[in-house]
């Protein structure tokens, strides 16, 4: 085996409650296709970004050819020959393909200024050895994903780049611009780049790699060579944790329907793919939950967002609400009809960060405080401090800044405050996400207690585990379409992922593997 | 500031959050005690001097809250300035052709015209104020453009409109001119008379200060202004409440377009008004609102006003002649000093920056030069004075920067 052109050696990365990466070790050879898996937040983009530069803190060695080496920025990891792909591209839309290119080196003529024409003929040249007819004068931004995403790729080969890292490169791309991006990669290959590959997509995985590495919880599993392994095998290692013992709502029993969905199309306007949601329907019973697992990017937001009327655009089909037809265009319709969404980035969409605790949990519910026409403070602290007491939130007190409270609990105030408007349904996108482990099981405890009530939760995660904690049906999105259907008894990890990771342009490549 | 865990005893964290205020409060007192030592007619005049500072208090003060709720709703309304001239176009326009209605014949048909039609034309200028923040709010939340852009055309637009409509109605009157006046004496008391602008302000702030610590409304406008797509998830109507918000702004301004053409008896859309847009900003912002929404209190802001204008008043009882000159450059380092204080207080360490780094660094400290030595020149001054000035800033300043630079060296 030649030298490693990459060495990571026992690299611990810590964030404020949680390891992201627990003494990972790997070694990458010099021309290898190497493919990264995991589930989320197993701790791959971690390493992506301590590799790129990104990430500047962290325990353990790094070697680049044979040399040990901490970066401080990505121009040093781009000076060592290392340059990144990121899922969400980095180009100035409003600059030319070309000037995107040579952003921050740009090519000057002997007056000083910009040679416009020397960087798009060196720029074709680039564009040409991708086989890929851009035109280096047109706006980066008037591009299409693929070509844009080429586009990174020409950025990273001027870079004079041997080491390239492509997070989720085809998530976005239609099925004849995945077919051209492989061919890509086969060129890159020819001159002998290393490629470190993160995807969620199976096949593609298998069709490209060389080896493959599973990460899990921030600990690497295992490296495999691609000719030695199958894909049960990794699916079985990227979700392969003992799965704890569950005692939530084994006895939850389901009432009676509360929420019909028939039919459910969701516009996907200027994207390849014209939908974002295809035909979805299902039905959800009271005091039940619904789990909903789909891959980054399946689609489960936006499933959540059209029972709320939160959707950008209004999609079709029947929404039925006990028995009545509803369409709701804003979510202070749904909120009156009795569904509450409790939203996913509880940072950028759920929480006042210049207001207390209290106003953040009566904010939805301030009629009911009010005497005379006036909000009494006297009624709002009694509605704040029940809510804070029967969820248990710690804090100082309800006058305490939201932001002074641990993301567990200002989950719950969220909750609290879509409690206090007494609904039927309930939405969670994704409630334990930044949350500590005791907390989350607070958080399942919670949503039993809730179903026992007779409230009906639909639960979206991106952890599985989680899922088959606490639901009683889930089911799977993949690529914005519904690809299974599980009871709690006949779920398992390894079903759900072989049925996230099948979908549109992947899905018979991916049945023929799993036959494998 | 207001994001400060409060821990502390009730009446600590009362005087936290309520910093802002205090802080004005003690800049005023000491403001004007300095004053009053200096000037010694300042205490002579004492009536007369505290009279005038509240009678323009008043008059900032009205259009300022509604700039303010503006602000802490996430916007921005540049156009109180020129709504201010439209405004008092607006009033003295009714008046003068009602006026013209009733009696035809007289020879001054617009003084001792009857109460009712002074009634009506505030009520329509009022009216108009909806107008046009609706419009704003329109061009905000339907058609999409950013509240700069939007109260940005309505600063530009609705001056020259006023002139427009001012030149079309007294010309079908018979005379053309570019002001309406307006004899009236109930109508000229209004903003002469010093205590009906205090009242009218009073009125404003107490209602404002309901509305936005008492109501579901004002708790949604915080909300809103702190985080607006949490808000609209939280199934608030965001953008009815943008459309209040743009009203209070240009109705607060419609009054104090009438306080100010009352004030010298006609309306004059060339002259009133002009850059007040910035200091109805100036006074929210002093006040301890935050232009990226969500934070402020209407208390701040009245105060904030008040400090505007006893600072203003203060420099122009020491310079005497020619002060106000000296009041868009008071406005601007009162601005800059304010929220240069809040930031800094914000931040862990932030006074013991190193304001002068780099290159940068090297660049600022001679403009600060020019500018100080720009700033005490004075007509009857001596030019050697500002020289003398810039000079010494530049060097106290580079001396400043080379001793943070050593200190930043050894650390390293």
């Amino acid at each position: 085996m030649p030298d490693p052109v990459i060495r990571i050696d026992s690299v611990t990365k810590r964030f404020p409650g949680v390891v992201a990466l627990n003494n990972v070790s790997l070694e990458v050879i010099p021309g290898e296709l190497h493919s990264i898996c995991g589930e989320n937040g197993a701790g791959k983009s971690t390493l992506m970004k301590i590799l790129s530069g990104v990430l500047t803190d962290y325990e353990g060695e790094l070697l680049v050819k044979g040399i040990p080496t901490r970066f401080n920025g990505t121009r040093a990891a781009e000076a060592a020959g290392i340059s990144i792909i990121h899922q969400e591209l980095n180009l100035v839309e409003e600059l030319s393909a070309a000037a995107n290119i040579f952003l921050g080196r740009e090519i000057r003529n002997r007056f000083g200024l910009l040679d416009n024409r020397a960087m798009e003929d060196e720029a074709r040249e680039l564009l040409e050895q991708l086989e890929c007819e851009i035109d280096p004068r047109v706006l980066a931004g008037s591009l299409r994903v693929g070509d844009q995403q080429l586009l990174e790729i020409a950025k990273a080969l001027s870079l004079k780049t041997d080491i390239l890292i492509m997070d989720e490169p085809t998530s976005a791309l239609t099925e004849s611009e995945v077919e051209r991006f492989y061919r890509v990669i086969q060129r890159l290959r020819e001159r002998h780049v290393t490629i470190l590959y993160i995807s969620h997509k199976m096949d593609e995985i298998f069709r490209l790699s060389d080896r493959i590495t599973v990460l899990r919880d921030g600990h690497l599993v295992e490296t495999l060579n691609r000719d030695e392994t199958t894909l049960r095998k990794v699916t079985h290692l990227m979700v392969g944790r003992e799965i704890e013992e569950v005692d939530i709502g084994a006895e939850r029993s389901a009432g009676d329907v509360v929420l019909e969905v028939e039919n459910l199309w969701l516009p996907w306007p200027g994207h390849a793919r014209a939908w974002r949601l295809q035909d979805i329907s299902f039905s959800l019973r009271k005091g039940e939950i619904l789990g909903i697992a789909g891959l980054m990017g399946a689609g489960r937001t936006e499933l959540l967002e059209c029972l709320f009327g939160a959707s950008e655009e209004i999609p079709r089909g029947r929404i039925r609400l006990e028995g009545n037809p509803v369409v709701f265009r804003h979510p202070s319709e749904a909120k009156l009809a009795g569904i509450a969404m409790v939203t996913e980035d509880r940072k950028r969409l759920g929480i006042f960060s210049d207001m207390s605790v209290r106003e953040n949990i009566s904010i939805c519910t301030l009629h009911e405080t009010l005497r005379g026409g006036l909000v009494n403070s006297a009624k709002e602290r009694k509605l704040a401090g029940e809510m804070i007491d029967s969820l248990r939130v710690r804090t100082a007190g309800d006058e305490a800044a939201i932001t002074s409270l641990s993301g567990g609990n200002q989950q719950k105030t969220i909750i609290g405050r879509w409690l206090l408007t007494k609904p039927k349904v309930l939405l969670l996108d994704d409630p334990t996400r930044g949350v500590d482990v005791g907390a989350k099981a607070e958080l399942y405890r919670l949503m039993d207690t809730l179903c026992g009530q007779g409230i009906a939760i639909v639960l979206t995660s991106s952890e599985l585990p989680e899922l088959l904690t606490v639901s009683d049906r889930i089911l799977v999105l993949s690529e914005g379409s519904l690809t299974a259907s599980f009871n709690r008894a006949e779920a398992t990890e390894q079903k759900i992922m072989e049925a996230a990771t099948l979908g549109g342009t992947a899905n018979s490549a991916a049945r023929r593997f799993s036959k494998s | 500031m207001a994001t400060k865990n409060s821990t502390a005893g009730p009446g600590a964290s009362f005087l936290r959050r309520h910093l802002t205020e205090i802080v004005l409060l003690l800049g005023c007192v000491v403001v004007f005690a300095f004053t009053a030592y200096v000037n010694d007619a300042y205490i002579r005049l004492f009536q007369y001097n505290i009279q005038h500072i509240i009678r323009y208090t008043s008059m900032l003060g009205i259009f300022a809250i509604g700039a303010a709720i503006v602000i802490i709703s996430g916007g921005i309304d540049l156009s109180s300035g020129s709504m201010i001239a439209f405004g008092g176009m607006i009033c003295c326009m009714v008046i003068s052709v009602l006026a013209q209605a009733i009696a035809p014949d007289a020879a001054d048909p617009t003084s001792g015209v009857p109460s009712w039609v002074i009634v009506v034309a505030v009520c329509s200028t009022l009216g108009v104020g909806v107008l046009v923040g609706t419009l704003h709010a329109w061009l905000i939340t339907i058609v999409g453009l950013p509240p700069f852009v939007a109260t940005l055309a309505s600063l530009v637009g609705l001056r020259s409109l006023a002139l427009i409509m001012t030149k079309a109605v007294t010309k079908w009157q018979g005379q053309q001119a570019f002001k309406i006046n307006i004899q009236d004496e109930t109508f000229m008391d209004i903003g002469s008379v010093w205590w009906i602008p205090l009242l009218i302000f009073v009125v404003v702030a107490c209602l404002a200060w309901l509305l936005m610590n008492r109501t579901i409304v004002g708790r949604h406008l915080y909300a809103m202004g702190g985080n607006e797509e949490a808000a609209r998830l939280s199934g608030i109507r965001t953008d009815r409440l943008k459309w209040l918000a743009y009203c209070m702004g240009t109705m607060t301004a419609a009054i104090a377009g009438i306080l100010f053409s009352s004030e010298v008896g006609s309306s004059d859309p060339q002259t009133q008004g002009v850059g007040y847009e910035l200091y109805a900003i100036a006074a929210a912002v002093v006040g301890g609102c935050s232009l990226q929404g969500g934070v402020g209190r209407i208390t701040g802001v009245v105060l904030g006003a008040l400090f505007l204008r006893v600072v203003i008043d203060a420099v122009a009882k020491l310079i005497g002649s020619g002060s106000s000159d000296y009041e868009g450059l008071i406005v601007g380092l009162l601005v800059v000093l304010a929220v240069a204080f809040n930031q800094l207080s914000d931040q862990a360490g932030g006074w013991k920056k190193q304001f002068f780094p780099g290159l940068l660094g090297w660049a600022a400290i001679p403009t600060i030069g020019c500018l100080v030595g720009a700033s005490v020149l004075t007509p009857e001054g001596n030019p050697l004075l500002g020289l003398i000035a810039a000079a010494v800033t530049c060097v106290v300043l580079s001396i400043m920067k080379l001793a943070a630079d050593f200190a930043g060296k050894k650390e390293a």
